[in-house]
């Protein structure tokens, strides 16, 4: 019942779950049990179970590590030496809900910015919230067990969807699942509770992306389970993080193909090698806006290039949780990094942006291929978008939520770039201004705050707000120096902000 | 350590900050007043504490040693040349392309395995026969999948499978050769092939939405539309658009128009160049035959007309600014220079009119001659008007007044006339009265004349001669004409006219005013004589106010004015009028 490195291990036991002994076959779907991960042993949901050739297979979500993590595991890595957590349809969902969440916090800071950040989207979804169960405890108990027990006894093992459905609705109501789970069962009793609960702030949600955005803040729009396990993709074989909404048979193929360079998918070898016969595209198909030795920039029309654009967003999909499909691509520009050889023009990563930014946006989803990534590629996206921004005249800001790795990565290019500034600044012993750091980087000022206060630059001293370079960031910025970083030449980009009358927006004019 | 006490002062965005290093400032005096509110980082909020990012977190700025672990790429155990043959070249230039996905990889139908096992078997059956290419089997598969996507859009809920005739309008379009003999057994395979699917598209697709309520919740759906706001439908905005409709109909008819018209201008202009060309043809016969047959006539009637068509519209824009008349047009083109020998008719006017001023100038001369040493007053005989101006306001008036001369020349100023100066010595001109002359026609026919003489014992006289009207000199511009625009209210208050009774031109008047009807009868005497006569013998002079000092004929003592017309009491009479 502990997990080792995390702190949090406490989690369940405030919230009693019924405990005992399972085996193989008992083990069931919604239930906590320690399973081996890395050699260590670590509470995990079971999300769903399979039957393979070499027998039944569970998916496992680990306590406190980010969905991308979660595995089919077989038999042998479950530990049935150990009691398991039941999932209790009538009295414990809740609780269990709450052990399940628990681990995800300490929980103290989490309401109140939760609270801040979805007051208004959320606030007629009772239990999503799920700050503090208990005020709503028998509501949301007895609703969820109208839920749960269809689905429970519709047998998890012949229906995956249903049980994925199902399991989340007792397995975690206090990530905020709780509109999944609705939204997902297609019970009576669910559609109704789904009506009452959390329509509104789907709704919403809906409504919002419909006129802006690219990512869901709402957990229950993302699918938990991956249904894509392998792809072929140029010199490399990925293994997608995340749901994607690719046909539904290519869930059942062990491994899809995907073009490198149209991006067209394919189930199975034969069908992919007559294609690639065919394809004479070689490079992203819009205009190169940006070369150097090392990568060009290739922006792209989402709706010039629907098919094109439509691929690359089902490929990122498998790697960025939060990025939503619900809706088509047309209102996004796609900024796409590639690298060149003797072949083409290869995909490193994009970012999307939208045509027009109600929120000052200047990137909406941005990913760097894993095959890229740790390389330095994701910081010359950033740099590159922010040099965009600059040429517009425009502050600008990443869509939220980011990732975890989002957020390192903007994290690093803005203190870089921050401490770069405020090195010169404290060299020539002038003061500045967050307003002047931000307009010189082209981040808006809240971003300027966040680092300087992440980085703990940002002091009151003797009655005055002052900012202190860290001696250790002095350093790592000398470090860094010697490395001979690749950067993006503003002076290559050939670009100008694209302008989109009513006209064009509306009938593509 | 500082105390949590402090109040921080806001900080804003403008707040100037001082940058310090770290070596800079004493670590513990800011230590604890780090700002350590929360910082929101835009993770999502369920996620922002797992294990993997806290980890990275905890040494931020620190060199990142903890990384976020994913599921590693691996390197792909496909032949990437096999896959990938196409060679690249790098363009000098940035790359422009605007060509979509579907333009791009041909044809749209990949087979599959499944596909590849039938047409092994199926070309092993033929045998000897032409075996169908992969491509050929691609090809026709396209168009029955294409044709069943056209014709059967919901071919997957009806089960309606499009049968093979209809299939033929689209096979009709590929090589017929290579593709007809295995179409229908290829079909067979299709249709098979669908059956087994559920009649769904052979090539898996996406999930797009149907509009059905299942779709909100399918994960599946994906890339829906954006349905854009519906502009409300009024009858103002239907009017609109029909009128746009219209207007755009209007102006395609007028396009069209246009383009039929042009149209027809060529086919005349080539119809044009037909006939010139013929009548060329024809002239040359003509040339041919006046050699052959040796008729000499100069070859007018070969060339003429080539020439004129030419130059007509060649010749508007050399024309002369006036434009000459028009028998001259077709000389001026040639740019001789303007012919002297023909009159023009403007020339004709022109001197015509010089003549005819010359002619008038010539009799107002004569006439003035003629006039010489003559004041005419024939104009206007009464009036001293009759100028340019004609004064409306001006006549009346004075009308009026002629019969009650102003009441400045008073007994007092009779008696005891002060000297004045004269603004303007005149000292020709005679002391004497006029008397009003009836008009008739006589004094019409004799202009008034006068004469000057010294008389016996030195006495002046002025003989006056069909004397009609006062001089006409008045100048309107000095007139005092709106001294008796004052309206008198009360008669008793008669209106007192500040009046130089010694001024020349009020002598002129008072000289005009006509004699009471007893006195014209005599003054109709062919030769009225006027005697200036002063009362009371010589010497005083002054006496008369009508003369004043000023005026040096009567200063001479000597000199006696009879009155031999005038009786003694029409003197006296025409003293106070003055």
């Amino acid at each position: 019942m502990t997990s080792g490195a995390n702190g949090d291990a406490t989690v369940g036991s405030d919230a009693p779950r019924q405990k005992g002994r399972a085996t193989p076959d008992t083990i069931k779907v919604g239930c906590i049990a320690q399973v081996t991960k890395d050699g260590q042993a670590r509470r995990a949901e079971i999300l769903s179970i399979r039957e393979t050739k070499s027998g039944r297979q569970f998916y496992c979500n680990f306590d406190n590590f980010n969905k991308r993590l979660d595995e089919w595991v077989p038999v042998s890595r479950i530990d049935f030496e150990q009691d398991v957590e039941w999932p209790n349809p009538e009295k414990d969902k809740q609780k269990d809900g709450k052990g399940k969440k628990a681990p995800a916090a300490p929980r103290k800071a989490q309401p109140s910015k939760n609270k801040k950040k979805q007051v208004g989207k959320r606030e007629q979804s009772v239990v999503s919230e799920g700050q503090t169960p208990h005020p709503w405890s028998e509501f949301v108990e007895s609703q969820q067990a109208q839920v749960k027990t269809p689905g429970a006894r519709g047998g998890a093992d012949d229906d995956e969807d249903k049980a994925n459905a199902s399991l989340e609705v007792g397995g975690t109501p206090g990530i905020g699942p709780d509109e999944m789970e609705l939204d997902e069962d297609e019970t009576p009793a669910g559609v109704a509770k789904k009506e009452r609960a959390s329509s509104f702030s789907r709704e919403e949600e809906i409504e919002k992306l419909r006129t802006s955005g690219s990512m869901t803040q709402n957990p229950a729009e993302i699918s938990r389970i991956r249904n894509i396990s392998k792809v072929e993709f140029g010199r490399y074989v990925l293994f997608p993080w995340y749901f994607s909404p690719y046909p539904e048979v290519f869930g059942q193929e062990d491994c899809i193909f995907i073009c490198e360079f149209c991006l067209s998918y394919y189930g199975d070898l034969k069908s992919f090698t007559r294609h690639r016969q065919k394809c004479t595209l070689q490079h992203p198909p819009g205009n190169e806006i940006y070369r150097d030795d090392f990568v060009s920039f290739f922006e792209i029309d989402g709706r010039r290039q629907r098919t094109w654009c439509r691929n690359l967003c089902l490929l990122s999909k498998m790697f960025l949780d939060h990025k939503t499909l619900y809706y088509d691509v047309d209102p996004f520009l796609f900024y796409v990094m590639t690298t060149r050889d003797d072949r083409g023009c290869h995909l490193i990563g994009y970012f999307s942006k939208e045509k027009e930014s109600t929120d000052g946006y200047n990137v909406a989803c941005i990913l760097t291929l894993p095959q890229y990534q740790r390389k330095g590629y994701g910081r010359l996206l950033i740099q590159f978008s922010y040099e965009l921004s600059k040429i517009e005249g425009k502050l600008g800001s990443p869509e939220k939520p980011l990732s975890d790795l989002g957020l390192l990565s903007y994290r690093q290019y803005w203190s870089e770039n921050i401490i770069e500034l405020l090195v010169g600044y404290s060299e020539r012993e002038e003061k500045c201004t967050i307003e002047g750091i931000a307009s010189k980087l082209a981040m808006t000022t809240q971003d300027v705050e966040h680092t300087l206060q992440a980085l703990k630059m940002q002091v009151y001293h003797k009655g005055d707000h002052k900012i202190v370079i860290p001696e250790k960031l002095i350093q790592q910025r000398e470090k860094s120096k010697l490395k001979q970083k690749r950067l993006i030449d503003p002076e290559r980009i050939q670009w100008k902000p694209p302008v989109f009358t009513a006209s064009s927006r509306t009938w593509g004019w | 350590m500082a105390t949590r006490k402090v109040r921080y002062k806001k900080l804003s965005v403008k707040t100037l900050l001082p940058v310090l290093r770290e070596d800079q400032i004493d670590p513990t005096e800011y230590e604890s007043l780090t700002n350590e509110a929360q910082i929101s980082t835009g993770v999502e909020q369920a996620e922002e504490n797992e294990y993997h990012l806290q980890a990275v977190l905890q040494g931020a700025g620190v060199a990142a040693d903890k990384e976020i672990p994913v599921p590693p790429p691996q390197e792909s155990t496909l032949s990437y040349d096999d896959l990938y043959p196409q060679q690249f070249s790098k363009t000098s230039t940035y790359i422009r392309f605007s060509q979509t996905v579907e333009e791009c990889i041909g044809c749209m139908y990949d087979m599959t395995e499944d596909d590849e096992v039938f047409l092994k078997s199926y070309n092993q059956k033929r045998g000897a026969n032409p075996h169908l290419s992969e491509n050929d089997f691609e090809r026709i598969m396209e168009v029955f999948e294409e044709t069943a996507y056209i014709k059967t859009p919901f071919a997957s809920v009806d089960q309606t499978i499009v049968n093979y005739d209809e299939m033929l309008q689209g096979l009709g379009e590929l090589e017929k050769a290579k593709t007809m003999p295995h179409a229908k057994q290829v079909y067979e395979y299709w249709k098979s092939r669908r059956q087994a699917l559920s009649n769904r598209p052979l090539h898996p697709t996406l999930k797009f939405e149907t509009h059905q309520e299942s779709d909100d919740m399918d994960p599946y759906v994906c890339f829906r539309r954006r349905e854009v706001r519906q502009t409300r439908k009024t009858r103002a905005r239907d009017v609109l658009s029909a009128d746009k409709l219209k207007r755009l109909r209007k102006e395609l008819e007028e396009g069209r128009q246009l383009i039929l018209a042009t149209h027809n201008r060529e086919l005349l202009k080539a119809e044009m160049l037909r006939t010139d060309r013929a009548i060329f043809d024809q002239r040359a016969l003509l040339k041919e035959q006046k050699i052959r047959l040796g008729i000499k006539t100069d070859d007018e009637d070969l060339i003429n007309q080539k020439p004129q068509k030419r130059k007509a519209p060649e010749a508007p824009p050399v024309q002369r600014p006036p434009p000459p008349a028009q028998l001259r047009l077709p000389v001026r083109p040639d740019g001789r220079p303007a012919d002297a020998d023909l009159a023009q008719l403007a020339d004709r006017i022109a001197e015509k009119e010089n003549e005819l001023r010359l002619d008038i100038a010539k009799k107002v001369q004569n006439h003035s001659d003629w006039n010489r040493g003559h004041i005419d007053l024939t104009r206007g005989p009464l009036s001293p008007v009759s100028g340019p101006k004609p004064e409306i306001s001006f006549r009346p008036a004075k009308t009026q007044y002629l019969m009650t001369p102003p009441a400045s020349a008073s007994s007092e100023s009779l008696e005891d006339p002060t000297p004045m100066e004269l603004d303007k010595p005149e000292p020709i001109l005679p002391l004497f009265k006029f008397r009003g002359v009836a008009q008739d026609e006589k004094s019409l026919a004799n202009p008034p004349k006068f004469r000057r003489r010294y008389g016996r014992l030195n006495r002046l006289w002025i003989d006056r001669r069909g004397l009609t009207s006062p001089p006409r000199e008045i100048d309107d511009s000095q007139s005092d004409r709106w001294k008796y625009d004052q309206s008198s209210d009360d008669e008793e208050d008669v209106p007192t006219y500040e009046v130089d009774p010694f001024d020349t031109r009020a002598l002129k008047f008072r000289a005009s005013i006509p004699l009471p009807v007893w006195m014209t009868q005599r003054a109709t005497a062919p030769i009225t004589r006027i005697a200036v006569l002063p009362p009371q013998g010589q010497g005083q002079p002054p006496q008369l106010p009508p003369t004043g000092p000023p005026i040096q004929i009567p200063t001479q003592s000597q000199n006696q004015v009879l009155m031999q017309a005038l009786p003694r009491q029409a003197q006296a009479q025409a003293r106070p009028a003055s």
